[in-house]
Parts: C-alpha cells; structure tokens; sequence
C-alpha cells in the first residue's frame, strides 16, 4: 500500500529525512514514533503529497504521492492532523459532508447517496445529534471526532494520523483511538498514525516504527520497540517497563 | 435551516427588490417621472408584449428613460453586483475579514491608468471612447500580476505575503498617480472625481462591453463555494480533502480580479461595496459560501443602485462622487450590525 524507498528530504541545508525506507502492508495498522524532530511529520508531509521529496520514492497504492492529482489521491487518502478542523462558523453536517467532495466533479452537486453515506457515519461516530452544531462551540475533542467523521465519508483506503489525539484528554484519545481502530477492522483500511503517547502506540498499532534524526532506529512490534534500552539511545531518559495487566502489552513508566 | 430553502426564499426576494429599487431609482431625478411609465416604457420594448402596451408618454419621457437613466441604473446595479461577489472572494481567498477588491491593487492600477488617459488625454485609435476603461483595466490586471507573482515563493503564494506585496505595490502606484495628478493641472478635479467614483458617464455600450465579462466571472466564480468552504477550514484540511489548494486560489483571484477591473474601469474606485456587503450578508447567513456569493451578488446591486440614486438627488443639480455615499452609507450600517452581532462570524 505504501512503499517509502530510501527517502530523504532537505530544507535549505537541514537535512530533515535521511536515506528512510519502509513498507506499509495493506490493512496493516503502523506507528510511527519517536522524540520531537524525528522527521514523522515531515514523512507525512511526503505522504499526503503537500511536499516532495529530495530524493527517494514515496509511493502511495503503487504510484507515487508527488504524481497522483490532489483530488485523485485525496480518494484514496484521508488525512487527520493535530489541529484538526479549524473552529471555523460551519455545521458538523457540512463538515463532514465536504468529505464527499474528492468524488465529486467540479460542476457536479452532491447527491442522494453522499447524504446517505453521511447519515451513516454520523450514526457509525455518535455525531447524529451534533449535526446542526457548529464546529466553533465544539471542543477540540469533538472537532476531532467530526474530523474522523469528515475522513470516513471521504471513504478512503489509507488513512495517515499526525499526532490525532494529542490535545485531547484520556476519554477522547481513546474515543479517537477506538473510532479508528473500528474503522480499520471493518473495511480493511490501511493505517500510518504518529502518535507521542507510546503506551497508546503500543496499545493500537500491530508494528511499530521508531525515528530519530530523520531515520529510521528500528521497526517491530511493540515486544521489540518498547524496550529500555532503545528508548533511552533515542528518547535519553530510561523509562521502566512493565506489562498492562489484562492485555499484557509493554507499558512505560517514567 | 437548510440552504436550498434559505436560496428559495432569499433570491426571489432579493430580486424583487432590486427591481423595485432600480424601478424607483428610474423614477427620480430633475424629471420625475412616474413608476407606472417607467414599467409600461420598459414592457413596451419587449417583443410579444409590446402590441398590448397603448404609449400613453411623451417621447423625451421615453428617452430619459431607456436612454438615460436605465444604462446607468442597470450599470450600478453590474458594478455593485461585482464589487460584492469579488469582495466575498477576497475576503474567502485572503482568509481576512479586512479584505476588499482593492485590497490587491487592482483599483490603485486602474486609477493610475485612468489619471493617464485624463491627464494625457491620449486615445487608442481603435478603441475610441473605450480608450479609458480599456486602459484602466489593464493597469488594473496587470497590478494584480505584479502583486501575485512579488508574493510568489517557490511553487506558493502565501496569503500574508500577498496582502504585503498588495500593500508595497499600492504605495508605489500611490506615488506614481500622485505625480500625474501633480503634473496634471487642469484635469485634475476630473481625475479626483473618477478615483472617488461615479457613473456619470454612461450609455448602453458600457453595459454592453461590462456585462458579459462580469456574469461569465460570476457563474464560474458561484461554483466555487464549495472550495472556499474548504479553504476556511484551513488549508491543509482543504488540500487532504482534494482541493488544489494553489491553483484554486488562482483561479478564484483571477476572477474576482477581472470583475473588480471590469467595474472600475468603468465607474472608478467605488470603495466600501466589497468590504460593506459581503460582511453584511455573512452576518445574516453565516459563513457558508454558498450562501455568501449568490447574496453578495444581489445585495451589492441594490446597495449601489440606492447609493447612486442618492448621489444624484441628495444635492441636486450637483452630483455627489458615489464613493462618498457608499461609505456614508456602509459604515454606520456595519457599525450597527457589528455591535449587534455576539458570535463570531469570520
């Protein structure tokens, strides 16, 4: 689904990524983590086709990012920053309906079916009553819950996560968290996040991704990435592990 | 509510009144003439209809009517039209509620191109009369170029940047007409009354040529609610949701440009439509482009067609620059609406 070939990306005379490769396998759920500056975000900068790399291919569904038109790719594609949608003065329902817009022509008005398919998701994400607010009374939380929304009905096959739930409280990361993961479950979607909170990295992602100075550490599961000792050479603080106690997943604590 | 019933209710009713507002604005004037006569004389010159209409007028009622008064009142109701639209698309492309069709320069240029004509008093041979909107227009497009591609970085135009490059580009335009205006001595009450703004010199062929260009500019520029819906959510979100983020901008600069130039090479810098109206409307409706365009559209025709009948009638036989009118107008209005208003609504 994704295939990341020896990328490297430079900005005026910072080396941002050097020499990253990496695959994401359809239906696969990745984390990318790592300490600030890592290059994740610029990674999904690359991604989502908003910058081109200095060299290397970032190749999203076989073609690469760079190639694909914004709306064509944007089909395919959803997604979800930090900020979310800004707290601008427009209905959830609008909101989510502009995720329609990628499968719609430029003279072409939405129809029937893209009202059903929004009805759907606002039931699917418990937005139903919410609809007629407007984005700028909601919480950061629920914008970003309207924001799944708005990706859901965009009905995408890959879905890219900067950071989703970093504003939010421990109720909405994981009601953000969960959402996704039921998303993916149930249409085989295919998901990169970059998350800062490694216990819920550890927690929502099959593989995990580690970064630090534009390259990448290590890639494994959570047994393998959620360790001591490779923490502390990246994050420089050690943290002790220990098991969740019903899931049995490493866990930190500092 | 939804928008398809807010449209339903709204344009027939905005459509109504700019008729009654222009129908009235036919009425006054050193001649009054009737409504009545105003509507038999305009039916009169419809095909089909015209063999029921018994003339019942004088013939320089007539003239003073389809002649006179009509160009120039269906010409304000074209420029009000078009300096709303594009102010609306300003303020939706710039993401700044400080936004108007001159904010980029495209008036500077086209009084500066117009001060030339007045002060040279040059004509381009094959565009005889025309020579002063044709030259206005241009300088007024060819600013916007300039100010567009100053602001150019790379492959993006970022909008502070191209509010700066507007601001630099407006100072130096400043100065330059400021010395035409110096050099020219005696056409310089001209000069002032035209930047001010006026639609004094009118016919039908100033319709005829501004017409076309702006309802072309309008349709294409209506159907682009949807993206500037999207660029309020912010850009990012916009380009994730399959809008060319660059080439939309564009586009919609382009458009809202050409309309701007189109209405002040023919009436002057008018200023205060498309800041006043689109606010106005947004304060009304909300911010939902969709709604904001085809409003903006209507309510900046009856605004300046009132304004101008003002700056005819108000201190008769002298005539006001509708400039000052606009803005008599306008800002009280704003002010009003403003303290009104409790939410945000940008």
């Amino acid at each position: 689904m994704i295939t990341i070939e020896n990328v490297s990306k430079q900005v005026e005379n910072k080396w941002l990524l050097n020499d990253v490769s990496f695959k994401v396998d359809e239906g696969a759920c990745i984390g990318l983590i790592g300490p600030n500056g890592a290059g994740k975000s610029t990674l999904m900068k690359l991604l989502s086709g908003l910058e081109e790399p200095t060299s290397g291919t970032v190749k999203v569904l076989g073609k690469e990012a760079g190639k694909w038109s914004v709306k064509k790719l944007a089909q395919k594609v959803s997604v979800l920053t930090q900020d979310g949608l800004s707290p601008y003065p427009m209905t959830v329902y609008d909101a989510v309906l502009m995720g329609r817009y990628p499968h719609l022509s430029f003279f072409q008005r939405e129809g029937t079916e893209d009202y059903k398919r929004v009805e759907n998701v606002l039931s699917m994400t418990g937005l139903d009553s919410f609809r007629n607010q407007m984005l700028d009374t909601l919480s950061g939380g629920e914008r970003q819950r309207v924001a799944i929304a708005k990706a859901m009905v965009q009905e995408p096959e890959v879905l890219l996560l900067d950071e989703p739930t970093s504003y939010l409280d421990i109720g909405y990361q994981v009601n953000v968290l969960n959402l996704v993961k039921e998303w993916q479950n149930r249409d085989q979607l295919t998901v990169l996040m970059v998350l800062h909170d490694l216990n819920l990295a550890a927690q929502y992602c099959d593989q995990l991704v580690l970064m630090n100075n534009g390259e990448v550490i290590k890639q494994g599961t959570s047994e393998e990435i959620i360790e001591a000792d490779t923490l502390q050479t990246v994050y420089q603080t050690k943290p002790e592990i220990i098991r969740h106690p019903k899931s049995n997943i490493p866990q930190i604590l500092l | 509510m939804n928008n398809r019933l807010i449209l339903s209710i709204a344009i027939p009713a905005l459509l109504t009144t700019l008729l009654v507002v222009m129908s009235l604005a036919i009425t006054v004037g050193a001649a009054n003439i009737n409504w009545q006569d105003v509507w038999l004389i305009v039916f009169a010159e419809l095909p089909y209809i015209h063999q029921w209409i018994e003339p019942s007028w004088s013939d320089s009622t007539e003239t003073i009517v389809l002649d006179i008064r009509m160009p120039r009142v269906i010409l304000a109701a074209i420029v009000g039209a078009a300096l709303a639209l594009a102010g609306a698309i300003y303020q939706g492309v710039l993401r700044n509620p400080l936004a108007d069709p001159f904010i980029l320069g495209v008036s500077s240029g086209a009084s500066f191109g117009a001060a030339l004509v007045f002060a040279f008093g040059f004509q381009v041979v094959w565009l005889g009369k025309f020579t002063l909107p044709v030259v206005a227009f241009m300088f007024g497009f060819g600013t916007l170029m300039v100010v567009y591609f100053l602001a150019r970085i790379g492959q993006k135009v970022r909008m502070e940047t191209i509010i700066l490059a507007g601001v630099v580009v407006q100072a130096f335009i400043g100065a330059c007409l400021s010395l035409v205006m110096a050099l020219a001595n005696e056409q310089l009450q001209t000069i002032v009354f035209w930047m001010m703004g006026s639609l004094t010199l009118t016919d039908w062929s100033y319709n005829q040529i501004v017409l076309p260009i702006i309802l072309i500019c309008s349709i294409i520029a209506l159907f682009y609610a949807r993206e500037l819906n999207m660029l309020g959510l912010g850009e990012e979100v916009a380009h994730h949701s399959g809008v060319s983020v660059e080439k939309t901008r564009f586009y919609l600069l382009i458009l809202a440009s050409i309309m701007t130039g189109a209405a002040v090479s023919v009436s002057g810098a008018i200023g205060f439509v498309g800041l006043v109206v689109p606010h106005i409307i947004r304060l009304i409706v909300g911010a939902d482009y969709r709604l904001i365009l085809p409003l903006s559209i209507f309510g900046g025709a009856i605004f300046l067609v009132g304004a101008d009948t003002l700056a005819r009638v108000l201190m008769a036989p002298r005539e006001l620059p509708l400039g000052i009118i606009t803005a008599f107008l306008g800002a009280p209005f704003f002010a009003y609406l403003l303290r009104r208003t409790k939410r945000e609504y940008f």
